[in-house]
């Protein structure tokens, strides 16, 4: 693929020692780069019953096909391993500068097995890979460490570094893999893996040039793109009237969208303008999933939330890779009380969600002062807010006691009790120690699984399926479970997959209440969504230009381009049910039985909520997934992919490469 | 005398994508230069220290044809 490096570095700590391999060209044409070839990789080279955190397990870092060729927006590097969280496959994503600097070194993705007997970090550049000591730097938090490794790797092109924080390196099952100081690969424990490893850091300073079969197509396609978003304005101060048009949403039927949308809002306000609309809509889960907008102070708290505070706070816009658009930023949060702590990444508004309303915590500081802990001890915002959410209402329902908490009053809003929780999950300090693995682990030991929210072993993402059902299709049928990165009605609607996948049915507008049936429709609306997400993640790009839809964001015209080929959308959606069957057969490999994963009783709607939005709303999301699966040519019962399909897709044959 | 030519940023299409940043083979380049606005705060592309080896390599990469190499006018 001309766009690719052609090449993988493989790494065995174990052994100390660094190989090169080079990758078919069919490889790449059957499943691109990025979690494909990720997925390619870890099937073949995992055994069945690989401990997760044992030498057996590989992690994978590998960038996009797409990454470092002009193309826009494709510049995020996906973390691949066998998850500890849920003993399936495990995943991750992030953006930063990190996934050209994985090509820059010369290689598409590094996979890395074996364990060091003491901590150690990986340096590549032009000259090759060296694995070096790391026992100064362990102990730092991801922010420090990554300070120090780049000072001391200094003299020339500035190194981009992937390093773990206290919670990686405390093996805690909810800790991701951080660069750019604090932003986080967050899900699945890949942070738990790499610090089974003892490998503190991944530090890169290469200089090659990265491919590309026509740079002028694709600059040209770029800088279209740019010159929409760059025209992008709206006027000042509309933050505070979003949640206004929240209450409207929740009322809005499924539709077709323009996808410029969401770019108009993350462009002025980043991810945190969805936090007023999440909340007054129903899509944003309240009081640890258990309660509606009707059920509680919603606007009191989406304005605790207003993104307007945010733009008020933010110093610089911060961009990631190749991306015009800019959600990010960095905050001046010297006027709240955080700590020693003076600056903070924008918080995702995942991590508000998370820590804000699920834990009816209307501190606006609070949020802030959270989201800089967790990002520099590297761990998962949203597993950690839902397993505080689901420590506070065991607490508040006398099934935790003020003695196993250790002293801590876990009450709905005491957000200093929330913080001094995290501290002790990031240090397994104490009744933290029970909480630093995630709320499944935690609810088996303490009782309250009613009240443990999970999807086969993951935190869910802050959307509530009652909101959207399709989301709960792919919260249960994606084999990494949890995710709310793969599919919803919202960005089904804003896409227009239909036009470049012949099979793909239009969106049309119709009642949320005809998302909750398992129809024919539906099983080829979340095969189409799951497929056309394999694909932009094989590329290297982001959620936010898949949200922009197929007309604003020109995935197939930019892989064409880039890569000399001259194929059409039906081709690509086809690479992208590949790279989701061989995940799911990774799962069947390793007994993760896909069957057994389902959506907590709550996020079904059983009970059924009985005011606001998704007043009785009860999802049918089993039957849905099975219909799921048989669109995509696996059992509809067992969830595995069938042996015909595996092989019209020609997996046999790529496993033998 | 040799003339080097250096880059010369033209900052009105520029997206502050940082292609040209990672694209610079010394790391001459950073975004630091914050933007005059106010209103999108971003942060710019600029030479911020003396290693530009003159390959023109950011230019080359730029897809908003935001950056020239020049030699540098020192009146």
């Amino acid at each position: 693929m001309k766009s690719c490096m052609g090449k993988i570095l493989k790494v065995d700590l174990t052994s100390g020692t660094t190989t090169i391999e080079n990758i078919p060209d069919e490889v790449y044409e059957a499943v691109l780069s990025g979690k494909g070839l990720g997925a390619w990789y870890l099937y073949k080279n995992i055994p069945a019953g690989a401990d997760p955190l044992g030498p057996e397990n590989i992690l994978g870092f590998c960038s996009g096909a797409l990454t470092g060729t002009g193309t826009f927006m494709a510049g995020r590097f996906t973390v691949v391993c066998k998850s500890p969280l849920t003993g399936g496959w495990g995943d991750a994503n992030c953006g930063g500068v990190f996934s050209p600097a994985i090509k820059q070194c010369g290689y598409d993705a590094i996979f890395i097995s074996g364990i060091s007997e003491k901590p150690v970090y990986l340096y590549c550049n032009n000259k090759g890979a060296e694995i070096r000591d790391a026992s100064e730097y362990w102990g730092l938090d991801a922010v420090e460490a990554e300070n120090k490794l780049i000072e001391e790797n200094s003299g020339g092109k500035i190194p981009r570094v992937a390093v773990i924080g206290r919670a990686g390196e405390n093996l805690s099952l909810i800790s991701g893999i951080c660069n750019e100081e604090g932003r986080i690969a967050a899900r699945s424990g890949v942070g738990a893996v790499m610090g089974s490893k003892k490998l503190k850091a991944v530090v890169l300073a290469g200089s090659r040039p990265i491919p590309c079969a026509d740079p002028e197509a694709v600059k040209a396609l770029s800088k279209e793109l740019g010159r929409k978003i760059n025209k992008i304005k709206i006027p000042k101060g509309l933050g505070g009237a979003i949640w206004a048009a929240g209450i409207g949403m929740g009322k809005m039927p499924s539709m077709p969208l323009d996808g410029s949308m969401t770019t108009i809002l993350f462009r002025e306000w980043g991810t945190p303008s969805n936090t007023p609309l999440a909340i007054t809509s129903g899509d944003g889960p309240l009081k640890n999933w258990g309660a509606g907008p009707g059920e509680m102070h919603g606007i009191r708290h989406a304005m605790a939330f207003n993104p307007e505070k945010i733009n008020k706070i933010e110093e610089a816009k911060y961009h990631c890779y190749s991306c015009p658009l800019g959600c990010g930023g960095r905050l001046d949060i010297s006027g709240f009380e955080c700590g020693d702590y003076y600056e903070t990444h924008k918080p995702e508004y995942e991590t508000i969600q998370a820590f804000g309303p699920l834990c009816v915590n209307d501190d606006f500081g609070s949020v802030l002062y959270m989201n800089e802990i967790l990002n520099r001890a590297g761990m998962d915002t949203i597993s950690a807010g839902n397993t505080v959410a689901w420590a506070i209402e065991c607490y508040e329902n006398g099934i935790l006691t003020k003695e196993q908490t250790d002293g801590l009053e876990l009450k709905w809003g005491n957000y200093e009790a929330e913080i001094e929780l995290i501290r002790k999950m990031i240090e397994r300090d104490g009744f933290g120690n029970d909480l630093a693995d995630g709320v499944k682990r935690a609810s088996e030991k303490y009782g309250g699984k009613e009240y443990a929210m999970h999807v086969g072993g993951q935190e869910p993402g802050m959307h509530d399926t009652r909101n959207d059902p399709q989301l709960g299709i792919h919260m249960v049928a994606e084999p990494a479970p949890g995710k709310h990165t793969i599919g919803m009605a919202i960005q089904y609607g804003a896409m227009s997959i239909c036009d470049i996948c012949s099979w793909a049915p239009p969106a049309t507008i119709h009642s949320k209440k005809n998302d909750i049936e398992a129809t024919e429709e539906m099983a080829l609306i979340s095969k189409a969504n799951a497929c056309y997400s394999m694909l932009m993640d094989g590329i290297g790009s982001c959620y936010y230009a898949e949200m922009m839809g197929v007309h604003m964001y020109k995935a197939i015209e930019y892989i064409n381009a880039a890569a000399g080929w001259e194929y059409d959308g039906d081709h690509y959606m086809e690479i992208g049910a590949r790279i989701q069957t061989i995940r799911q057969m990774f799962n069947v490999k390793h007994g993760y039985e896909p069957s057994e994963v389902k959506l907590p009783e709550r996020m079904q709607g059983k009970p059924p909520l009985k005011n606001g939005p998704l007043k009785g709303v009860t999802l049918k999301t089993d039957e849905q997934v099975a219909m799921h699966w048989k669109a995509f040519g696996w059992d509809e019962k067992s969830g595995h992919p069938l042996p015909e399909t595996i092989e019209e897709l020609g997996i046999n044959r790529l496993m033998e490469m | 005398m040799a003339f080097k030519k250096t880059p010369d940023f033209h900052y009105e299409n520029c997206v502050s994508c940082s292609i040209c940043v990672q694209a610079c083979p010394v790391g001459a380049l950073d975004l630091t230069r914050p933007g005059k606005s106010g209103r999108y705060r971003n942060l710019f592309p600029q030479l911020v220290n003396d290693r530009c080896i003159s390959c023109g390599l950011c230019a080359k990469s730029c897809p908003m044809e935001c950056i020239l190499m020049v030699i540098p006018y020192e009146g």
